[in-house]
């Protein structure tokens, strides 16, 4: 022990001695060069000040981090859409820390972290990943024991095209008008699919007025319903679904597939891992490929998208009177949409008979925003007579909802690309 | 800002929306008859596989006529729930380990244990 304390002791000493050496060398040049060590701190602390949020914020900053802590308000609080409104907050935060450009930090600037976390957007990769693991969680089976359901989702993508109309009226190009009209389409990753291809610059507003009026659903659909369907129609009961056999259930995403890729084949992306999740899922032999889909895969999927979508909204690039005119644009697409829907709805049971007549209710769902514009039906049903469960008829629109709009999507890159 | 006048929009976009949207009923109909067809592609006759179940349902159903609210549904259904949630065949491997303290016994006793004999001095 007393060895070790010896050379540890003469270690210790060695060192202190060469340390006082050198700090004395370094004094010694430091009082050579003239002594303006307190100015040169002070450069240190002016360059350190340039590089802090606090110089470089503006007042646009400030407006845009309080939209994202409004989102993660919404989203503790009020319960909307949590999975998609907090790291999409979030993103806004990050996304407008104020920063000194040149140093590969923001999202925009080639070879930072963020952006090449923003790749997975700008060139459409996690959208169909999120497609995957809805394809892998959706249980078609309600669709496919009632088909003419089916029709209700194409109904209510008339919320696409009206905006698509309304958006080239006020001046945008067709490309960009397109990119805005899916909004209507309800489905965010449609959104982000699609404005990626046809206006790269309108992303982040697409997909911030995309998440958020999907998240907005429960408010923005019942006054809706109540206003275009009357009481007595509200309370109509749907004869339950007839049970689905395995076979059937397998068939229909291979079908599905086929047929609406042959139509659409420009939504293939997003189509074909729709149609290629629940193949996974109703196969019965791949439950390890589809359990990750549906959960480990699309939760990653989504807290990247989500925190990026978010980060794309840097107020230099969001904070413009386009931004404005596509939060209108949204707002009325998912009017019309739901109103699309509803009506059809009606207009369907003016051919059906007896016990075939549909809950008008359930129109609404076609928008897709699944599950969300489900439950709605489901809630508002339940209002008007609390023994009336809507929720397993309104999820065949609700999925149809989806391809509906995929299709549409594919529609319009054929046509504007 | 260009006038909003939905009359002067481009030709162009008349036919994409009116087009596009026909395009999806169009994709959403076929796939409507091509669903309609497979339980008979596959040989299942829907109508009859539902009025056999409905005259079984009607059989058993008149031995008892029990009408359930849908507040006994609902408690049936979270009871069903709860009782599938609550099995699990995965433990957490967490083993807790009792202590056990006893008394002094002369059968545990480690001095009676000893040979104490032959114990070097």
């Amino acid at each position: 022990m007393k060895r070790l304390i010896t050379l540890f002791g003469v270690f210790a000493m060695l060192f202190a001695l060469q340390l006082a050496g050198v700090g004395s060398d370094v004094f010694a040049q430091g009082s050579a060069s003239g002594g303006d060590v307190m100015g040169q701190a002070f450069k240190g602390l002016e360059t350190f000040w340039d590089f802090t949020g606090f110089h470089n914020a503006t007042g646009s900053n400030f407006i845009m981090i309080a939209v994202g802590l409004f989102f993660i308000f919404l989203a503790i609080k009020y319960d909307y859409e949590p999975l998609l409104l907090v790291p999409i907050g979030t993103g806004i935060i990050i996304g407008n820390i104020p920063f000194a450009e040149g140093y590969q930090i923001g999202l925009y600037e080639d070879g930072s972290v963020l952006n090449y976390l923003y790749f997975g957007v700008k060139k459409g990769v996690y959208p169909p990943l999120i497609f995957l693991g809805i394809g892998a969680m959706t249980d078609f089976s309600s669709l496919i024991s009632n088909p003419k359901l089916m029709i209700l989702g194409a109904a209510a993508q008339v919320g696409i095209f009206a905006t698509f109309f309304g958006a080239s009226a006020l001046g945008f190009t067709p490309q960009e008008s397109g990119a805005i009209g899916i909004i209507g389409g309800a489905d965010g990753p449609t959104a982000i699919f699609l404005s990626s291809k046809l206006a790269p610059p309108l992303m982040g507003a697409i997909a911030i007025a995309a998440y958020s009026y999907m998240a907005l659903v429960p408010v923005i659909q019942p006054p809706i319903m109540r206003l275009l369907i009357p009481k007595k129609e509200r309370m109509i009961k749907m004869k339950p679904p007839r049970a689905v056999s395995k076979t059937e259930k397998v068939m229909f995403p291979i079908i599905g597939l086929l047929l609406t890729t042959f139509i659409s084949p420009s939504a293939l992306p997003l189509l074909g891992m729709l149609f290629f999740g629940n193949l996974l899922k109703e196969s019965g032999v791949t439950e390890r490929l589809a359990d990750t889909a549906r959960n480990a895969m699309i939760n990653i999927v989504t807290i990247l998208l989500g925190v990026t979508v978010g980060a794309s909204t840097q107020a230099n690039y969001f904070l413009t009177t386009d931004s404005l005119k596509i939060f209108a644009l949204g707002a009325i697409s998912f009017m019309v949409a739901t109103a699309g829907g509803l009506i059809f709805a009606r207009i369907m049971n003016l051919f059906l008979k007896g016990d075939n007549k549909i809950n008008p209710l359930i129109g609404a769902a076609g928008v897709s925003a699944v599950p969300d514009s489900a439950r709605v039906a489901q809630l508002e049903g339940l209002k008007n007579d609390p023994n009336n469960h809507l929720l397993m008829h309104a999820m065949a629109p609700n999925v149809s909802g989806v391809i509906g709009s995929a299709v549409a999507a594919g529609i319009l890159l054929a046509f504007l690309m | 800002m260009n006038h909003i006048n939905f009359l002067v929009v481009d030709s162009q976009v008349w036919i994409i929306t009116t087009l596009g949207w026909l395009i999806v009923f169009v994709a959403l109909i076929f796939l409507i008859i091509v669903f309609n067809q497979v339980p008979k592609l596959l040989g299942l006759d829907v109508k009859k596989l539902i009025a056999k179940k409905e005259k079984v349902a009607e059989q058993g159903a008149r031995g008892s006529e029990i009408e359930l609210t849908g507040e006994t549904n609902a408690a049936i259904a979270m009871a069903l729930y709860m009782y599938f949630n609550e099995l699990h065949d995965e433990e957490s491997n967490v083993i807790t380990i009792k202590k056990v303290t006893r008394n002094y016994s002369p059968w545990s006793s480690k001095v009676y244990g000893f040979n104490n004999v032959n114990f070097p001095r």
